[in-house]
């Protein structure tokens, strides 16, 4: 399964506990059961607790609807384009979908492709078994794409920060921090 | 008389035009989206369902086309990942009604996309009628919900998603 990495971990880290405090095999077996009942939540969106996900969707509701093209152009085009101040070489990345336009319908699409996925994890955040699918399914899609990196992730993820509060009253950084960070390095988790 | 035709001439006209995806066709059909999608992850996970339980219903072969992601089994992680791949595509077209060229740029993606598969055109009207059947119970005042409206706009859809 998909998290046997953390399981291990968790062995190992029971294993280590074992030896270190001459605790016996129960507590190994324990540690193992707890590691399989919180195998969902084996990453750092743990970290993004059940108060922080409320607050994510709320913050985004407010801002992101279907109603409201225009700003969704508007949040996409926002969050790019501070990351290519960011990291100017970022746009040969998106070649495909005509960057050097910035207002072409293909980059706006693209644009809103992108903050659409996010959308999508967001409303997925309580239910985490879905979410571990779709975050690994946009993993594959970007492993898929040569040059992406984690580091991209990692601008992205400041971009985010810096743009939401501009367009969310009552931006709540701290919450949509933990939740945004987990999702993205889960998502970038295979790449280089 | 004259006034008789001239009235008669306006009613021919709004019946014409009521099953078309007009301006404000695509704004209403908006506004009645947004809200029967909402935000959260579980209630859009049981639209999701009600809707593709209807396609698999009504279209039992359809169910071999999402073999890869646990058509089955709509209630796996798997192709509920998938069913909010679908929703989430649909909010973006619906969303982009009233912005013709990105529109068209992300049916051109989404037609790309699908051309592989090579989907029977009846799916999709398959999907027509499983959207009206459904939407209307995730919209309050569901009695309000415009039919007309809905099958004219996703019908501009389905045509740009259909390989040529």
């Amino acid at each position: 399964h998909k998290s046997a990495g953390g399981l291990s971990e968790r062995a190992e880290q029971g294993t280590q506990l074992r030896h270190n405090h001459g605790l016996g095999f129960t507590m190994l077996g324990f540690l193992t059961l707890l590691a399989l009942l919180g195998h969902t939540l084996a990453w750092d969106i743990e970290c993004c607790s059940a108060e922080d996900r409320s607050e994510v969707q709320a913050m985004w509701q407010k801002i992101w609807s279907a109603q409201f093209t225009g700003r969704r152009v508007q949040v996409a085009q926002a969050v790019f384009a501070d990351l290519f101040e960011r990291d100017p070489e970022a746009k040969g990345l998106f070649a495909r979908v005509k960057v050097d336009e910035f207002d072409s319908p293909e980059f706006k699409a693209h644009c809103i492709r992108v903050v659409n996925g996010l959308d999508t994890i967001i409303g997925l955040l309580e239910d985490p078994d879905t979410l571990i699918e779709q975050l690994d399914h946009l993993g594959g899609q970007h492993v898929a794409r040569d040059g992406v990196h984690q580091s991209h992730f990692d601008e992205i993820t400041h971009s985010f920060a810096k743009i939401m509060p501009q367009v969310s009253s009552c931006f709540n950084a701290d919450a949509w921090d933990r939740c945004f960070s987990a999702m993205a390095q889960r998502i970038a988790k295979d790449l280089p | 008389m004259n006034t008789l035709l001239v009235f008669l001439g306006l009613v021919a006209m709004t019946y014409a035009t009521a099953h078309e995806c007009g301006p404000l066709q695509r704004l209403k059909v908006k506004h009645q989206w947004a809200e029967a999608y909402g935000i959260h992850g579980i209630h859009r996970e049981e639209l999701g369902r009600e809707i593709w339980l209807y396609i698999f219903e009504h279209e039992p072969k359809a169910v071999e086309l999402f073999t890869r992601v646990r058509g089955d089994n709509v209630f796996s992680p798997e192709f509920t990942a998938h069913m909010s791949r679908v929703l989430g595509g649909l909010d973006m077209v619906i969303s982009l009604l009233t912005d013709a060229d990105t529109l068209s740029a992300q049916l051109a993606h989404l037609q790309s996309q699908h051309k592989e598969r090579n989907i029977p055109s009846e799916y999709f009207d398959v999907m027509e009628r499983a959207i009206h059947t459904i939407v209307p119970h995730h919209v309050s005042h569901h009695v309000h919900f415009d039919q007309d409206a809905w099958d004219a706009c996703f019908e501009v859809i389905a045509a740009g998603i259909k390989s040529a």
